[in-house]
């Protein structure tokens, strides 16, 4: 489970995260939305630990984050997997590699520090590798470079990189802004798969209503840092959500289109 | 485990093979070189007691030390002057876009000779016509200069936006004008830029010019190096890192405000008159130093002809020898690079603001680089033949230091401009520092180092065929040797034998670069 009490951020003065408390049971998949700005990002990358509140306090399982401490740091992190918009890959190597990459986290002491730094892994930990990257369908790309894949793959590839970690939890931030309408779906759809088969805690930053509206039960809206919504998506009514995006009713037509 | 892990077998033969050559020559160069681990460490016991030795400085002469020192800002102001005089149309005929047929081939064939020849190599040959003195120094420094200004105006002008020539043309201008109006206006700042970068590299390249006689700073180094007088040495050493490290720092600042487009601007126009200034008058009293006597450059006019009449036939009794030490000079080359990389890589990266957080690292990793970079090799050559003696060790570390600069803020420079996207991501799966540089920032930067590494290399086997000029190994010795009793013919022999191999480089290096890329 994961708890954030009263957490705070402001940056330079302004208040970004206004007095968050929230309760994530393990399993559950959940949406962010809330307009540009509303603090999306900055949420969610203080429960890895990239934004460090200036208030309250994250914890997982019961163990509170150390955000000064940064071997708990490290440990924390390696229980939480992180999708980006732009895929975060390292482009000039291999998806293997970049797949392996997400294993690091495991070796942090000893030989098997030594070895991971020279970039040799385990037999068993290639195997997974391949494993998961069939899991995304791309083990056929296994030996290709990443800066020749689509958009897609290479969202599959940091997909299969996150999972690498064995984590309990993954946080998507806009996985699929860059995507066009076909692969978006099939991204969610895997998303929502690991969440259902492996029954990792998803968190999902998402700017399509309609994405969510068919996918995701429990819905957090944040508005100017605060959340001003969270539950069954059905329970938001129109009005509300237009008030959230600060439409007037006279471009609903042209928005819902969109 | 699948088939698409196992790369297919030649593909893995072949880089196999090509490692193992890779290695091999690195082997046979470090052995040739004389570079080893025992000598390593003697050579630092070696070197710290020398500098026990240079102290206390002593400041005795300090007007002679003076007065040197601006015969080396003169000879290095007046080279780079005429060296842009000689650019300027040298560059424009070099330029495929402006000018083509036998102007363009000769301009451009000049400009390459100009710059496969070593400096130090036109002063030796310049000192022979004109005798002793800062003459031969601003003669070879104006061509070495257009070695590399002509090439770099040149590209410049390539690489011009056509749009506005196009519509100059369309107008019915001539050539002179569309020169003037349409490709000048964009190339200045770069022209400018580059100018202020010869400079501050003329005038360091001046400081070592002395070495062969050809006046400044370093006659007087060479001879008090000679008798031992160390303290002396030392006193006129801190005079060099001075010079050095302030125009390193003006030169830096004014391109800095150039390339940002700020020369001149409100807020630079104070320091960037005031450095301006000083250029002008530092130019002006330094006329008072240059004996610029007409005559004198006449006579050395049909000496040079001699000289050249005298340098045929070549010699070819001793090649096997000549061979032998060119093969001691690329070894030399390719020792000093490797030892560079080795050193550089710690040195880039405790530079690097975006992955070494402490400030107080940072500025010190960048101050050593800068240091090694402004210092000439063969300052450092003649200090580490005084150290560890003569022969390729000496020149083998004098090169390694210089490079360590070069490589060190280059190092630094490209992994501050990673994408910092997949650090984050490495980041967020709880890999330690270690395996974040590993895993995210190396994969990033090793392409671009390569192609870097190789040009150093190349620029580096150029470098060492001069170190024997201070005894500090290779062919550069018996060059100078022969220059000096008067045996011209052996000289040319030594000479291109020289400029051969150091095409041969050129092209390997850029095939290689080709491939890489
Ligand atoms: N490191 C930072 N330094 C300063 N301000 C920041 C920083 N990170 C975020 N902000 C500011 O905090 C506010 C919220 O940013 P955040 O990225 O969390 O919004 P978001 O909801 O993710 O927006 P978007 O939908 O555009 O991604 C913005 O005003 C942003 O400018
Ligand atoms: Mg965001």
């Amino acid at each position: 489970m994961i708890s954030l009490q009263n957490i705070t951020k402001k940056f330079k003065g302004d208040t970004v995260l206004d007095n968050i408390c929230l309760k994530i049971q393990q399993g559950e998949s959940i949406a962010i939305i809330g307009p540009s700005g509303s603090g999306k990002t900055t949420l969610i990358r203080t429960i890895n630990g990239f934004v460090i509140p200036d208030n309250g306090s994250i914890s997982i399982d019961g163990k509170e984050i150390k955000y000064s401490d940064k071997k708990n740091l490290r440990q924390m992190r390696k229980r939480i997997g992180m999708i980006y918009q732009l895929f975060n890959l390292v482009e000039r190597t291999s998806v293997l590699e970049n797949v392996l990459a997400g294993s690091l986290g495991r070796y942090d002491n000893g030989v098997g520090l030594v070895l991971s730094t020279i970039g040799l892994f385990s037999k068993e930990e290639k195997e997974k590798a391949m494993e998961l990257l069939r899991f995304v369908d791309i083990e056929h790309k296994a030996s290709e470079r990443v800066d020749r894949l689509s958009g897609g793959e290479k969202q599959r590839v940091a997909i299969a990189r996150a999972l690498m970690q064995n984590p309990d939890i993954l946080l998507a931030d806009e996985p699929i802004a860059n995507l066009d309408p076909k692969t978006s779906q099939k991204i969610i759809d895997l998303l929502l798969k690991i969440n259902e088969e492996k029954g990792i805690t998803l968190l999902c930053v998402l700017h399509h209503i309609d994405t969510v509206k068919d996918n995701f039960n429990r819905v957090i809206a944040l508005k100017k840092g605060k959340i001003i919504f969270d539950g069954k998506i059905s329970l938001l009514n129109k009005t509300e959500l237009l008030s959230l995006y600060e439409i007037e009713e006279s471009e609903e037509f042209e928005w819902m289109a969109a | 485990m699948d088939g698409s892990l196992t790369i297919n077998f030649t593909k893995r033969l072949k880089i196999f093979f090509t490692w193992s050559i890779i290695s091999a020559v690195i082997v046979v160069a470090f052995k040739i070189s004389k570079f080893d681990i025992f000598s390593l460490i003697t050579g630092f016991s070696h070197s710290i007691s020398l500098i026990r030795e240079m102290f206390p400085p002593n400041f005795s002469r300090f007007d002679k030390i003076l007065l040197v020192t601006f015969e080396t800002i003169a000879i290095g102001f007046w080279g780079t002057v005429f060296g842009i005089l000689l650019s300027l149309p040298l560059g424009l005929l070099s330029a495929n876009n402006i000018s083509q047929g036998l102007p363009y081939l000769v301009s451009k064939g000049l400009i390459n000779f100009f710059r496969a020849v070593p400096d130090i190599m036109f002063a030796l040959i310049f000192v022979t016509a004109f005798g002793l003195g800062p003459i031969p120094g601003i003669l070879a420094l104006s061509l070495a200069t257009v070695g590399l200004l002509g090439k770099f105006y040149a590209e410049a002008i390539e690489s011009i936006d056509k749009k506005p020539v196009e519509a100059l043309e369309s107008t019915g201008s001539h050539k002179l004008g569309i020169i003037r109006h349409a490709i000048m206006p964009q190339v200045f700042p770069l022209f400018m830029g580059y100018n202020f970068y010869l400079l501050d590299h003329n005038i360091r390249i001046a400081m070592v010019l002395g070495l062969v006689g050809a006046g400044g700073l370093g006659v007087e180094l060479f001879t008090q190096m000679r008798s031992f007088n160390y303290q002396k040495v030392s006193a006129i050493l801190i005079v060099v890192i001075l010079i050095i490290t302030l125009i390193d720092r003006a030169s830096a600042k004014m391109s800095k405000n150039i390339i940002d487009g700020n020369f001149m601007s409100k807020q630079n126009k104070f320091i960037n008159l005031m450095l301006i200034g000083i250029i002008i008058l530092v130019s002006l009293i330094s006329f008072f130093f240059i004996p610029f006597n007409l005559s004198e450059i006449f006579n050395g006019i049909p000496r040079i002809l001699e000289f050249l009449r005298d340098l045929f036939p070549p010699k070819i009794s001793e090649i096997e020898r000549y061979l032998y030490l060119i093969i001691e000079t690329v070894s030399m080359g390719i020792t000093g690079t490797i030892l560079a990389i080795i050193l550089s890589i710690p040195l880039g990266i405790l530079a690097a603001r975006n992955i070494t957080h402490y400030r107080v690292i940072n500025i010190f990793s960048r101050e050593t680089s800068n240091f090694f970079r402004a210092m000439p090799e063969l300052m450092f050559a003649l200090l580490f033949v005084a150290a560890v003696g003569l022969g390729p060790f000496a020149g083998v570390l004098a090169i390694a230091l210089h490079t360590t600069g070069f490589l060190g803020k280059f190092y630094c420079e490209s992994i501050e401009n990673i994408d910092k996207k997949p650090l984050e991501a490495i980041d967020s799966t709880g890999a330690k520092y270690i395996q974040k540089i590993r895993h995210a920032v190396l994969p990033q930067i090793i392409p671009l180092f390569n192609s870097y590494n190789l040009y150093l290399l190349d620029r580096n086997i150029r470098a060492s065929t001069v170190m024997g000029v201070v005894g500090a190994g290779g062919i550069g010795f018996e060059l100078i040797m022969s220059m000096r009793v008067f045996d011209y013919q052996r000289a040319l022999t030594i000479i291109l034998l020289i400029l051969i191999t150091i095409l041969i480089i050129d092209k390997i290096s850029s095939w290689l670069r080709k491939k890489i890329t």
